[in-house]
């Protein structure tokens, strides 16, 4: 059961960018920089000026992830899962709408925020902006390693279920509100997860499910989604 | 790949507004009965609906702790389920989880956040339970828990587990009632779905707990299967994020998807449980893709957000237990709140409880984000 890795892609405090690209990758607790259109599209898009920052965020490292597989462009829609690990969510975006919402007893509350409350619409998004027609959903996990989200991905293609998957996570960290305790990285990351090899890409190399559930990158176990990116770019670079 | 196992439904509990069991949802919606009453847990004077159907005699959110109304929902639902084996896999099915826990926390009150984010959930319900693993949740919108449905059968399927239990819920709280209100999806009376004058959706809560099972394990525990989850499929709409494609492409993906993997011909599905929310261009996609699939025949089609309202991440898991309770009884249940059925639907949905022919049933669950899941169940009492 295994599936190769094709892409990958980040939005975090330290940069942004794709595998195959030269820049930075560091998963951080810093607060993230505002996610500015043109630094990740060339060309105007409208979507992405309404859309709240967590659905930036995803949608962006999504673009990076898909670009470095040379899967950005497609002139048709593509049979293309995604799954995403968040603790937090749009949990942000939830704490706008609810001040939104609170002046005047909800009457002023904003529906285009409320569009965003649910942590799955940035997949959505990547949907529409990428033709991707697969599965969509996300995965809360008690910890924020993301490996039971890498774990369903390996799954669905292993079980035939999917071709490609997208998998990552996605989060803004732990919002002001709720105290500091239990902060974890504010960022995105994402992989691109085939099947089976294609002629003229280039693959970081192959994720093997072992037993009791683990994960295996090129022979070695995997703890979590930033050890899996670091080790990538380890072989690539 | 070893070869396939059968997936069984061995368990299914539900809590919603027509009771705390699935035999008393079933019969009160054999009989037609709503539980859609007017909101009473907090003011609703100022928006477009001030219909709900609220679980009765649950704990009101907020007081002086700020605890979430998610809790006391989850203790009906423990109350009625049976025990899980300890090495249990967990998938819950949520979209909000506690979030009325935010409201005093933004009034800057204290509040008891236990359960407000999705991802506390498989936590909390993993170690009243006493499973060795915690889980995960599962939030795709109002296909939540039919994704959780798919994923449980898929592992079992593979071998990868023999026991899954999906645990799905959702409240009825002010955030998710005013956010409804501000896109003017609310109907101004309990909703009508399939209806030619429907307008929009009525909001409920509810919990469901489905125990699967490989066949083999059942057969250990001398557990008999509800019905079998022999196919599922999901897609995207990648049209937009809140209304569904009109052509009901994203839907037509699932249901074949599902299909293809129960190998199983449109011809053989008996009944539909439609998502049927009862807003136009829900409804309305939904006969396209029926229409799409199955063609000109007649074949029974409900939705029962009518009678339970719309329940968002705990729907699909609630209609899967629906289902096989209908697969079990030989007949679907009437679409409570429709009165004209609209011109597409003359022929499929009825006011009236249907016969189901056949031994297949076919439900479906589509949300925001552009997400549809189709999952199809055999009746339990074939091998």
């Amino acid at each position: 059961m295994s599936a190769l890795i094709s892409g990958l892609g980040w939005v975090t405090a330290a940069g942004m960018g794709g595998g195959k690209s030269l820049c930075p990758f560091a998963m951080t607790t810093d607060r993230l920089p505002p996610i500015d259109r043109k630094a990740v599209f060339d060309q105007p898009y409208k979507n992405f000026g309404r859309m709240d920052e967590y659905s930036r965020l995803g949608l962006a490292a999504i673009a990076f992830a898909l670009r470095d597989a040379g899967l950005e462009q497609s002139a048709a829609q593509r049979d293309i899962g995604l799954v995403a690990q968040t603790e937090y969510g749009c949990l942000w975006t939830d704490i706008d709408y609810y001040n939104s919402a609170l002046p005047d007893r909800g009457t002023m509350a904003s529906p285009n925020l409320f569009a965003y409350t649910l942590p799955n619409c940035f997949m959505g998004e990547a949907a529409i902006r990428f033709g991707l027609t697969g599965d969509s959903y996300i995965v809360n996990e008690p910890s924020a390693s993301g490996m039971a989200a890498l774990g369903l991905a390996v799954e669905e293609i292993a079980a035939g279920e999917a071709q490609t998957m997208i998998c990552g996570r996605c989060d803004l960290g732990r919002p002001p509100l709720l105290g500091s305790s239990g902060q974890v990285a504010a960022g995105a990351l994402f992989f691109v997860l085939e099947n089976a090899p294609v002629a003229q890409r280039s693959y970081y190399g192959t994720l093997e499910r072992a037993a009791h559930g683990q994960i295996l990158f090129e022979d070695e176990r995997i703890s979590d989604l930033t050890a899996l990116a670091r080790r990538c770019l380890q072989i690539k670079r | 790949m070893s070869r396939s196992q059968p997936v069984w439904l061995t368990e299914a509990v539900t809590v919603t507004a027509l009771g705390d069991s699935l035999q008393q949802l079933w019969d009160r919606l054999m009989a037609g009965r709503s539980g859609i009453r007017e909101v009473e847990h907090f003011p609703v004077d100022q928006y477009a609906s001030r219909w709900a159907a609220a679980v009765p005699g649950l704990t009101p959110s907020g007081g002086r702790t700020g605890r979430s109304r998610l809790h006391p929902l989850l203790e009906r639902l423990f109350d009625s389920m049976p025990a899980a084996d300890a090495d249990t896999v967990l998938f819950t099915a949520t979209t909000k989880a506690g979030i009325d826990s935010l409201e005093p926390l933004c009034r800057g009150q204290a509040a008891d956040t236990t359960g407000m984010v999705p991802s506390d959930v498989p936590r909390l319900i993993s170690r009243r339970l006493g499973l060795t693993a915690e889980g995960v949740n599962i939030n795709a919108a109002c296909a939540s828990s039919t994704i959780a449905v798919a994923k449980a059968a898929s592992l079992i399927r593979t071998g990868r587990a023999s026991s899954v239990l999906v645990c799905c819920m959702d409240v009825i709280t002010d955030f998710v009632f005013s956010g409804f209100s501000a896109l003017q999806a609310l109907s101004r009376q309990p909703c009508r779905p399939f209806d030619r004058d429907r307008s929009g959706l009525t909001l409920g809560e509810g919990a469901a707990a489905l125990q699967f099972m490989s066949a083999e394990r059942a057969a250990g525990r001398n557990r008999k299967p509800l019905a079998a989850v022999v196919g599922w499929g999901m897609s995207n709409d990648a049209t937009h994020i809140t209304a569904p494609a009109r052509d009901g492409c994203g839907l037509i993906r699932a249901i074949e998807k599902a299909l293809h993997l129960s190998q199983l011909d449109p011809g053989q599905i008996g009944a539909v449980s439609a998502h049927g929310t009862g807003t136009v261009y829900n409804d309305a996609m939904e006969l396209t893709a029926i229409r799409h699939v199955f063609g000109d025949r007649s074949l029974p089609v409900y939705s029962v957000k009518g009678a339970i309202g719309h329940t968002l991440g705990a729907a699909g898991g609630i209609e899967v237990a629906l289902a096989a309770k209908a697969l079990a009884e030989g007949m679907v249940p009437p679409t409570v709140g429709l009165l004209h059925p609209e011109p597409e639907a003359e022929s499929l949905v009825s006011t009236r409880a249907q016969n189901l022919s056949g031994s297949t049933l076919l439900t479906t669950n589509s949300g925001f984000g552009g997400i549809n899941a189709a999952i199809v169940l055999k009746s339990g009492s074939l091998p």
